[in-house]
């Protein structure tokens, strides 16, 4: 490269970058654009090179380093290369753009790899990626992007992906939709909209859409506002779905129903409470019978529904005073022994009143339902890995 | 040596003594690579589980760790570097790229899985994996080896591979 006039302070603008490359390429120069805040100009493919050359050598422009090149599908025209320049005395950058000859069947361009060494790869990328084949190239082959035997040019819009063919793109659309005028189509996507083929995504759509479907008194009172007519009804929905969200003068009327069905769920608590009681304290009388008569034997193999049951009954003594509330303490040990059980009874008349009474009473029971049913599952963890232990170690020693 | 099985005792000291001195070859591929050297570095350090991280070469490894997003582009280099393990060996698949090509699942040029070109012992899910993850799979991969038998391993037959968080209790139960 000779001496270059080109500096900061004097750097041409683009008008005058265009003005100068005009003069020395005649129609070379096509048309120019701003684009992205970049200085495009389109150049004829049969100037290619020598625009590029212009562009190095010229003393006001001193583009001495090459930047990038990389490939377009320009879809039915074919393809275009771009190509970006930078002065690193001016501080300026210029795009070159060219649409190849040949279309889309045996896209051709002349290689700029003679007059900047740094374009040697970067066609070489983009013969991989779009198959445009630089004449004048030293060597566009082996590929050195993708594996030496890829077959086609996988940055062509009509590149299929294998994965896709066997598994649709599971997004809501693909980047750009149009309509048929050719319109984009732009869709807000909702949580859930995605079509999958696993349960999995079903089953999260379905939660989805139930988390987002907007609840109905917040849809309602946009109606009661308009007209008064429409008030009662969107009462009757809104008591009917027991959002609880009901406000204004019928309040205390609502009420008493919600009272008596609080009251009867809390019954029909209790009784499955005390029948569960019954059950477990059958299976340990069961169990301590058992081992009575057995001695000192240990069951051999029982059945894993037994053993189940009675370490879910034995096991808790331990620890079930500490986990369990302090109200519901006394009860929460129901292993002690036959006192246990009239307190056991006590309890369950307990719960049948606080049924119809005070809410400190229903607290306790259902504190003390939450305690069993927490040691219940713990013994069923307990058994079931211990189980799995066993299991284990038959396997082992069958090995 | 290679036809009978060692006595319980050497056995147990011979794996026990193999399982805590495993010479860890990093394959980084990609942003999993930064979690295996966060295992590695203090915080984690998965040297007191007896794994020494950046073996020489892949001749003096017994453990090669893929981490990353393996292209087709790569996966003859990583057959030949798992070639040029001795034996015994064992591999640890860490984060989704490498298990099943996790968000390239459609790329022209990801390999959609590292069990297509080399046996796997252990698969650590994630994107990228936590270095908790890591060490799950590191301490996953020394069960497995405590509980080998050499000459198994002679005449070539492998365990299944693991892979982390698919066996939880509830799959217990449900097989039980």
């Amino acid at each position: 490269m000779s001496e270059v006039l080109a500096h900061r302070s004097r750097a041409l603008t683009p008008a005058e970058t265009e003005e100068l490359l005009r003069d020395r390429l005649g129609d070379g120069v096509l048309r120019s654009v701003v684009e992205y805040g970049m200085f495009t100009l389109w150049i004829d493919p049969s100037a290619w090179v020598e625009a590029a050359t212009r562009c190095r050598d010229e003393r006001l422009l001193g583009y001495d380093m090459f930047d990038s090149l990389f490939g377009v599908d320009a879809r039915e025209a074919g393809f275009d290369v771009v190509a970006v320049l930078y002065s690193t005395s001016t501080g300026n950058r210029i795009v070159l753009r060219v649409r190849c000859e040949g279309g889309r069947d045996a896209p051709t361009l002349p290689s700029l790899s003679e007059v900047y060494r740094g374009a040697n790869w970067m066609e070489r990328e983009t013969f991989d990626m779009f198959g445009v084949d630089f004449t004048g190239h030293p060597g566009l082959e082996p590929r050195i992007l993708t594996v030496e035997n890829f077959e086609g040019f996988p940055l062509r819009k009509d590149f299929h992906l294998a994965a896709r063919v066997a598994k649709p793109w599971p997004g809501v659309a693909e980047p750009v939709e149009l309509d048929e005028e050719g319109n984009v189509i732009e869709r807000e996507v909702g949580l859930g909209d995605a079509p999958g083929p696993y349960e999995l995504d079903k089953a999260m759509a379905a939660q989805a859409q139930q988390v987002n479907a907007p609840p109905a008194p917040a849809v309602q009172p946009e109606a009661g506002a308009d007209d008064d007519d429409a008030d009662p009804s969107a009462e009757v929905t809104a008591s009917a779905t027991a959002t609880g969200a009901t406000a204004g003068s019928d309040a205390p009327a609502a009420q008493a129903p919600v009272d008596e069905d609080r009251a009867a769920r809390a019954k029909a608590k209790a009784d499955e409470r005390r029948r569960k009681q019954a059950e477990a304290r059958a299976a340990k009388a069961k169990a301590r019978a058992e081992r009575a008569a057995g001695g000192e034997a240990p069951d051999a193999a029982p059945p894993s529904d037994t053993a189940a049951d009675t370490t879910a009954a034995d096991e808790p003594t331990t620890s079930a005073p500490a986990e369990a509330a302090p109200g519901a303490s006394p009860d929460a040990g129901p292993d002690a022994g036959a006192t246990e059980e009239a307190s056991d009874d006590a309890a369950g008349t307990d719960a049948s009143s606080a049924a119809t009474s005070t809410p400190e009473d229903d607290r306790a029971a259902r504190a003390k339902a939450k305690a069993e049913e927490r040691r219940r599952k713990q013994a069923e963890l307990r058994a079931a890995r211990a189980k799995a232990r066993a299991d284990r170690e038959d396997g082992e020693d069958d090995a | 040596m290679d036809q009978v099985e060692l006595p319980k005792p050497v056995k147990y000291v011979f794996n026990w003594g193999r399982k805590y001195s495993l010479w860890c070859y990093n394959f980084g591929l990609a942003c999993c690579a930064i979690e295996f050297i966060a295992a590695s570095a203090s915080r984690h350090d998965f040297i007191r589980h007896g794994v020494i991280p950046f073996a020489h070469g892949p001749r003096q490894a017994d453990l090669l760790v893929i981490s990353g997003t393996l292209t087709d582009k790569m996966a003859p280099a990583v057959k030949r570097l798992y070639e040029e393990m001795p034996e015994p060996k064992y591999t640890i698949s860490f984060g989704s790229c490498a298990n099943c090509g996790g968000p390239y699942w459609d790329s022209y040029s990801v390999t959609k899985g590292v069990d297509q070109i080399i046996p796997i012992d252990v698969y650590i899910p994630g994107c990228p994996p936590r270095p908790e993850a890591l060490l799950d799979g590191i301490i996953a991969l020394q069960e497995r080896i405590q509980q080998e038998s050499l000459p198994d391993r002679i005449a070539g037959r492998r365990l299944d591979p693991v892979t982390l968080g698919a066996d939880t209790p509830l799959r217990l139960e449900a097989g039980a």
